[in-house]
């Protein structure tokens, strides 16, 4: 391969237009060594950021073909390997762009500060004495200090796309959650109270923020821990516990879970009926059968049993 | 026009820390002006630690032990009152961060556990796995948001503004609008970080570490202390310049030249990897340059093994940085040794703070912190983990001065001065964005990098100095008829380098007039035609001054208080 090709979605404040860029190709390069490369030598008005250049500042994140990744770290040959000596680059999704490459992360700052994502120490500890902490308990909080801020997870989370009112970036979620998880804090209820009135239980498991988080981050996973813990403690006056609970009662009854009579479970006859777009979108998909009741599995004691026993567990 | 009490500029840890201190005290506006947003910056790219006497793994550790051991780094160029303050705070600094929030790895006490760094006498670096800086960052970013810090997010700096009752504030680019804008302030803190990027490509530093408040001091009048005194880290990756961290060698990791000999013996035999930095860069490009490296030229390099480490304790203590050299460099540190050289990676010298304990200069309402300050505790050399403590250090003193100073200023500045400052800005820049022809700034940026990498590098000499000063020149006088290459008023960052380049220009011409002047090797200032520290006439900083267009040097003796200089030798 001679010539790479950027073709990239512009945007100058005012319009969004297509440019195409080619240069020639050298080995063993990154997606921003060609940004780079574009501005210094082609099109000094090409506009993106970078700052680190080695994948820990979290500023580089761009869409290259439809998926997020960091510019500064990302494989120019292994893309072209896969794509083609053509790649297409965007702005990250779900942000508004301010110019070309370069989204505005201001209002998600906005956001992410209404999860209370600080520590909030508990009382033994002070300014003047520090903390204690074990290291297994560290290790707890190990993987979600990774994040960059990148925003990667928040441009392909599917639940984001349909709209940010009922629903925080994955990362919001990842810093609450270390928080919860900080043998350190003394008020999970505060972290968690945010996250659960905004979208704790509306996350739809796709797994893009595991699957595209360039830290080893697994924000998907944080919500899981979150809403265990919310429910652990009592926090279930709320549609998704409720969601959460009738989904055990199934497992418990049937080893299966049945979805049309959970819907009508957590939201109530009127409401399960408004959700109906949403059902035949799952529908089309092959996600969701409402014809299909299932009958028990087989071992459905064992299944029984197992839920059982994780409830006495918590309990 | 913006009104603060006291405005920060920078959000690495030294201006977010700043930031808290004044932002907490209740009763003053604070902002926080940063050219990108606050998580960008260099302090997140500190990987292995922070230096304070916690005695958690070592209990026969003591202040004394540090003040010592950074005084020797420092070459003896470090102020001693300064360091002795500063070890003194390091670890009440650290515990008031962990109360912050900073997760650090622990020992089984479960207190903040404590490793072995490079030229250091006690294992007293506290760290997060790798990624101490990051996690620092990250938890001073989480206290302003707690603290609802004002952030002023893309706005770069460009000037201070100064009439003739003093500091008024400060002219800055806003880079969404492209609209240079005045904001009055009581009270600046200058915390813009260091000026790695004079040597462009061959630096351990984000793109952002380009001198921007160094310089605006200076043009501010405001001298620039100790400038020659750049250190470069031993261990850069071969190809990009990007750090692999102390730890790499504090976990015991080795470094072989072509012969398959462990060097160092040569050069530091009781230390060896661990010796400071300054040895440790000399001993690999002497290697290199008497043919025992690898590569050739300006490629070559030498191998640091972690392989004896096993796999293990690679993943568990070194993670980042076997990503790094996976990534960047091909080359998996479980299976393979890492090709390295050294890479610019501080910068000592910076604004010149008299006042330690606020970091105040001799602007009053000038106050200065962190890499871009030269209080000075790192001397000619600074010690792996000790600018972490320095930045959460002395971050919170310039917080409490600039916080002190505005409340006890009643005067509300006038704005004259702001006006002139910003409409002058304004057609500069109108200028260099409508201006056609003339070389880029990449190829100004690269020959200058160029310039300072083989003339005034890691061995340095008279001859070749001077010309390098020739160059720089040159180049300052190209850059004044420079083009941009794009007008555009939204988010122009051709438009930010462009001013990013002046402030390395200018930064550069200090560094090189300080370096030939400074006639002897001290630290990381190593003359090959001088080879011997010269106490008589030179335990004294640089101050390189601004007046009227020329760059004038002055001295200033060194603080000795308890060491006297003596041989440094590990
Ligand atoms: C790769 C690497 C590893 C390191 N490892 C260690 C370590 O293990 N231990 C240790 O002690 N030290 C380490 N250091 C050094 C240490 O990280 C830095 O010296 C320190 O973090 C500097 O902090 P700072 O707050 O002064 O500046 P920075 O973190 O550099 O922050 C500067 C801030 O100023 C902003 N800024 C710059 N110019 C302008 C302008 N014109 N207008 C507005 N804002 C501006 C930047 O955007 C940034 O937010 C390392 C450095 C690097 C590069
Ligand atoms: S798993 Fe949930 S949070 Fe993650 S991307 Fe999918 S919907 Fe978003
Ligand atoms: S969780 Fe991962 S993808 Fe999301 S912002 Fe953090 S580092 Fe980026
Ligand atoms: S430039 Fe920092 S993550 Fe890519």
């Amino acid at each position: 391969m001679e010539q790479v090709v950027y073709r990239i979605r512009r945007f100058d404040g005012e319009k969004e237009f297509w440019q195409e860029y080619s240069f020639a190709h050298e080995p063993n390069k990154t997606v921003l060594w060609g940004l780079l490369k574009i501005k210094e030598t082609a099109d000094p008005s090409l506009s993106f950021v970078a700052a680190c250049r080695s994948a820990v500042c979290g500023a580089c994140a761009v869409r290259v073909n439809g998926e997020a990744v960091l510019a500064c770290e990302t494989p120019l040959d292994a893309l072209l390997g896969r794509f083609g000596a053509t790649l297409v680059l965007e702005p990250l999704g779900n942000f508004p762009v301010i110019r070309d490459l370069v989204v505005d992360w201001e209002p998600k700052a906005v956001r992410l500060a209404e999860a209370k994502p600080w520590l909030m120490p508990r009382e033994e500890f002070s300014a003047e004495a520090g903390c204690r902490q074990t290291q297994a308990e560290f290790k707890m909080i190990n993987a979600q200090t990774n994040c960059i801020l990148c925003g990667s997870c928040a441009s392909e989370c599917n639940k984001l796309s349909m709209g940010d009112d009922d629903f925080y970036e994955p990362f919001v979620y990842t810093k609450a959650g270390k928080f919860v998880a900080d043998s350190r804090d003394g008020l999970a209820a505060e972290h968690l109270r945010p996250v659960l009135e905004r979208g704790l239980w509306k996350c739809v498991h796709c797994q893009e923020c595991v699957a595209k988080c360039p830290k080893r981050v697994a924000p998907a996973e944080d919500i899981a821990a979150l809403r265990r813990e919310s429910i652990r403690q009592g926090l279930t006056d709320n549609q998704g516990a409720r969601h959460a609970l009738a989904f055990a009662g199934d497992i418990t009854n049937t080893g299966r879970l049945n979805e049309t009579t959970m819907a009508v479970k957590t939201d109530g006859l009127l409401k399960s009926a408004t959700r109906l777009p949403f059902a035949l979108r799952l529908l089309r998909r092959g996600k969701l059968n409402p014809f299909h009741f299932p009958a028990p599995v087989e071992g459905i004691d064992g299944v029984r049993a197992i839920v059982k026993a994780a409830k006495e567990a918590k309990e | 026009m913006q009104i603060f009490d006291v405005l920060v500029i920078g959000s690495g840890g030294a201006g977010m820390r700043a930031a808290l201190e004044a932002g907490t005290r209740g009763g003053l506006s604070v902002g926080l002006m940063t050219k990108m947003f606050p998580t960008r910056s260099a302090t997140g790219m500190a990987q292995g630690g922070i230096n304070g006497v916690l005695g958690n793994a070592d209990p026969t550790d003591t202040v004394a032990k540090h003040i010592f051991d950074t005084v020797k780094g420092s070459d003896y160029l470090g102020d001693q009152d300064a360091i002795a303050f500063f070890c003194g705070q390091a670890a009440a600094a650290i515990r008031e961060i962990d109360y912050y929030g900073v997760p650090f790895s622990r020992d089984a006490k479960g207190q903040i556990a404590q490793r072995n760094f490079g030229g250091q006498s006690a294992p007293r670096t506290c760290f997060s796995a790798d990624k101490t800086g990051h996690v620092i960052l990250h938890t001073m970013y989480e206290q302003c948001l707690k603290h609802g810090v004002k952030m002023l997010t893309d706005r770069q700096l460009l000037d201070l503004a100064v009439d003739g009752d003093g500091l008024c504030g400060v002219v800055a680019l806003d880079i969404r609008t492209g609209r240079v804008v005045p904001v009055k302030a009581k009270a600046v803190v200058v915390a813009t970080g260091g000026a790695g990027r004079m040597y462009w490509s061959r630096t351990t530093n984000p793109f952002t570490s380009t001198a921007d408040g160094m310089a605006a001091c200076f043009r501010a009048g405001i001298p620039l202390k100790d400038p020659e005194m750049v250190q470069f880290h031993p261990t850069g990756l071969a190809g990009t310049g990007i750090l692999m961290s102390e730890a790499s060698r504090a976990e015991g990791g080795y470094l072989y030249n072509n012969a398959g000999e462990r060097f160092m013996v040569r050069y530091a035999p009781e230390k060896m990897e661990l010796a400071t930095r300054d040895l440790v860069s000399q001993a690999i490009e002497t290697e290199i340059r008497e043919g025992r490296g690898f590569g050739e030229g300006m490629n070559a390099y030498v191998l640091l093994d972690l392989r004896h480490l096993g796999r293990e304790k690679i993943l568990e203590r070194l993670p980042g940085i076997r990503d790094l050299a996976i990534t960047f460099e091909q080359v998996d540190p479980i299976e393979a040794p890492i090709p390295i050289r050294p890479s610019c990676h501080y910068t000592m010298g910076g604004v010149d703070v008299t006042d330690f304990r606020t970091g105040g200069t001799a602007l009053a309402g000038l106050f200065a912190a962190g890499e871009a300050a030269c209080v000075s505790i790192h001397g000619a050399n600074r010690l792996g983990g000790n600018s972490l403590a320095d930045i959460m250090v002395f971050g919170k003193c310039a917080g409490v001065g600039a916080a002190d100073y505005a409340e006890a200023q009643g005067r509300e500045a006038g704005g004259g001065a702001l006006e002139t400052k910003a409409a002058e800005w304004e057609a500069r820049l109108a200028a260099a964005m409508a201006r056609g022809g003339g070389s880029s700034v990449a190829s100004i940026r690269d020959r200058l990098a160029e310039a300072m990498w083989n003339k005034v590098g890691i061995f340095r000499r008279g001859a070749e100095m001077a010309e390098a000063a020739a160059i720089v020149d040159g180049l300052t006088a190209e850059y004044e008829r420079c083009a941009v290459g794009d007008d555009s008023r939204v988010f122009n960052t051709a438009l930010v380098n462009y001013v990013e380049l002046g402030n390395l220009l200018t930064m550069a011409k200090a560094v090189v007039l300080g370096a030939v002047n400074r006639t002897e090797s001290r630290g990381c200032h190593l003359r090959e035609d001088y080879p011997a520290r010269d106490d008589v006439n030179f335990l004294k900083h640089t101050l390189v001054t601004l007046t009227g267009s020329q760059y004038e040097l002055s001295y200033r003796p060194v603080v000795v208080t308890e060491h006297q200089p003596a041989e440094r030798r590990y």
